[in-house]
């Protein structure tokens, strides 16, 4: 039932700008490094002489938490509008298709399209260290995979919430500004505890075992499903 | 007897302390066109939206089908079509696409997009995205969206709302249509006592919440009674007449204004007068407006 609820949302999104915001994202965090890069070449190769891709990664990483935040708040509240705009959740919700499913549809599309652009940012970061010339032989293919997804794995806490938010105002003003607060509150909370999910996608790269916040996010985020779709499944259609 | 497609029993819903709707019993058969009467605000789009399992009733039960709703939500669903208030559409797709995205989910063969289209005589415009389509254009694909399942019940909430008059004939033709071509039964809601005086067999009018009022148009008609204007060309002359005085004529505006009475009480009167050298220039039925007609139902207190 889940799947048949994706598939029409599939259908729905098309020309709504979220695929334009899926390339959007990564392609504008290489470019921007690739301006940085192209700009102070000499400056930055004798920099990181000892690790050119090390050196590409984490000026790319550095943007990556706060680009998966606003592209997260974006793309879910543009999802949910959808179906905001012309008062579809009455229509959609008289189908014979579960709450749970038509949420848990919409949730996975949000995810397979921040997946897309987790791709494409990996994708795009070696086409420019290829382009810098920083060399074959070195890549370090592991970590440009890991570059989008563990962040990402550390923001679904986020990313979860952001989706109920956006499902339950008709009005998009709140979740929207709600996302981007968090997203620049995000950039001063570091000096906070590990322990505030807010941290989690940086500390999914950088901290000295990731893996602790990968998973801490993946679990977090599947526990914050839970009351959105519960909300969800009671909640009264206007 | 035929059976019952709806039946609510003690229907409340309550917003905020205030009761939206109040003891609702429901009672719509097999094959009927039911017309679902009430002011704005009476609580009809409450009522339907419960129907659909959209809201949650406060308490009262509600059984399509012979089943409950709340147990078997989805069953039920799969064979109701549905269209509430304003009409709810994709503006950036087609009428085409919209009604795929409809489809996938009720996984029906894609086969049945041309046909749906075709009943709402849609046809040639599956291609242009809806946000360019007239009202009655939206209105029209509301009802395609609604048919698509093949539905045994449908559902429409005030589906002529804003149309003009060539649009709400077209709507009220269709749904006329529906019981009789493909053994739909409908449920339709108006605040318009003409209009579902003319497609509806059962009526059911609602105000402020609660059931005044259920049974056939036939019954209603006789209840909701008019009144018989005359135009003469000596009303006051024409008023002294035995007869006319007798069936409690009056003058207003210079017209004979009579309560309503048989076809064939009314033949004796226009004989009478035309016998005795009046010029009958219009005989007229005026019926009451809903407005008039709430009052007298909730003050005669007909029930
Ligand atoms: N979500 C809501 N929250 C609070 N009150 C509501 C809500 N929905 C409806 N009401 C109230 O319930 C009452 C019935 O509204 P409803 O929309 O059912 O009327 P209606 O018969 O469909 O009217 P109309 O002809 O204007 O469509 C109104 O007084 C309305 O203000
Ligand atoms: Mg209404």
């Amino acid at each position: 039932m889940m799947w048949r609820a994706l598939s029409a949302d599939w259908l729905k999104i098309r020309g709504k700008g979220l695929w334009f915001l899926v390339f959007l994202g990564p392609l504008g965090l290489t470019a921007m490094q690739g301006l940085n890069f192209g700009l102070r070449y000499d400056y930055l190769k004798e920099q990181y002489q000892a690790d050119l891709w090390g050196g590409l990664l984490s000026n790319v990483a550095g943007f990556v938490p706060i680009a998966l935040y606003l592209g997260g708040t974006l793309v879910c509240s543009l999802i949910a509008n959808v179906e905001h705009q012309m008062s579809s959740w009455k229509q959609l919700l008289a189908l014979p298709v579960s709450r749970t499913a038509v949420y848990m549809a919409k949730l996975l599309l949000c995810l397979l399209l921040l997946v897309c652009s987790c791709l494409l940012l990996s994708a795009g970061t070696l086409a420019l260290g290829l382009l810098l010339g920083f060399g074959i032989q070195a890549i370090p293919y592991a970590d440009i995979l890991r570059l989008g997804f563990a962040s990402y794995a550390g923001a679904l806490p986020i990313i979860a919430l952001q989706l109920w938010l956006s499902v339950s105002s008709r009005n998009q003003t709140f979740p929207v500004a709600a996302g981007i607060t968090l997203s620049l509150l995000s950039l001063f909370s570091m000096y906070l505890s590990e322990w505030m999910p807010l941290n989690w996608p940086v500390l999914a790269w950088e901290a000295e075992s990731p893996w602790l916040f990968i998973a801490s996010g993946l679990l977090l985020g599947l526990l914050m499903i839970l009351p959105g779709a519960v909300h969800f499944a009671r909640k009264d259609v206007d | 007897m035929k059976s019952t497609v709806i039946t609510t029993n003690g229907l409340r819903k309550v917003y905020r302390g205030r009761a939206a709707v109040e003891q609702l019993d429901l009672n719509i058969g097999q094959g009927e066109i039911y017309g679902f009467l009430g002011p704005n605000g009476a609580g009809k789009t409450t009522t339907i939206r419960m129907l659909l399992g959209l809201i949650q009733p406060t308490s009262g039960d509600i059984q399509i089908f012979g089943k409950e709703l709340r147990k078997h939500k989805l069953q039920i669903l799969r064979r109701v079509g549905s269209l509430v208030e304003s009409p709810s559409y994709y503006g950036h797709l087609s009428a085409a696409d919209n009604l795929e995205a409809i489809r996938r989910i009720l996984d029906v063969p894609k086969a049945r997009i041309a046909e749906v289209l075709d009943i709402v005589s849609l046809t040639g415009e599956e291609k242009r995205p809806v946000k360019g389509f007239s009202l009655g254009m939206k209105q029209r694909l509301g009802i395609a969206a609604a048919l698509l399942g093949s539905p045994e019940l449908l559902i429409l909430d005030e589906p002529t709302n804003g149309l003009d008059p060539s649009g709400i004939q077209e709507i009220r033709s269709l749904i006329k249509r529906l019981p009789a071509e493909y053994g739909i039964t409908v449920l339709v809601s108006s605040h318009l006592l003409s209009e579902i005086e003319q497609m509806a067999d059962t009526v059911g009018i609602i105000r402020q919440g609660t059931m005044i009022y259920q049974d056939t148009i036939a019954h209603l008609q006789e209840q909701a009674a008019g009144e018989l204007r005359l135009t003469v060309s000596e009303p006051e002359a024409a008023l002294k007449l035995s007869s006319l005085s007798g069936c409690g004529g009056s003058l207003q505006e210079s017209r004979i204004v009579l309560p309503r009475m048989s076809d064939a009480r009314v033949a004796l009167l226009v004989r009478e007068l035309v016998e005795n050298g009046h010029a009958v220039y219009r005989v007229e039925e005026h019926r009451q407006s809903l407005e008039q007609f709430f009052l007298q139902v909730i003050e005669g207190g007909i029930s």
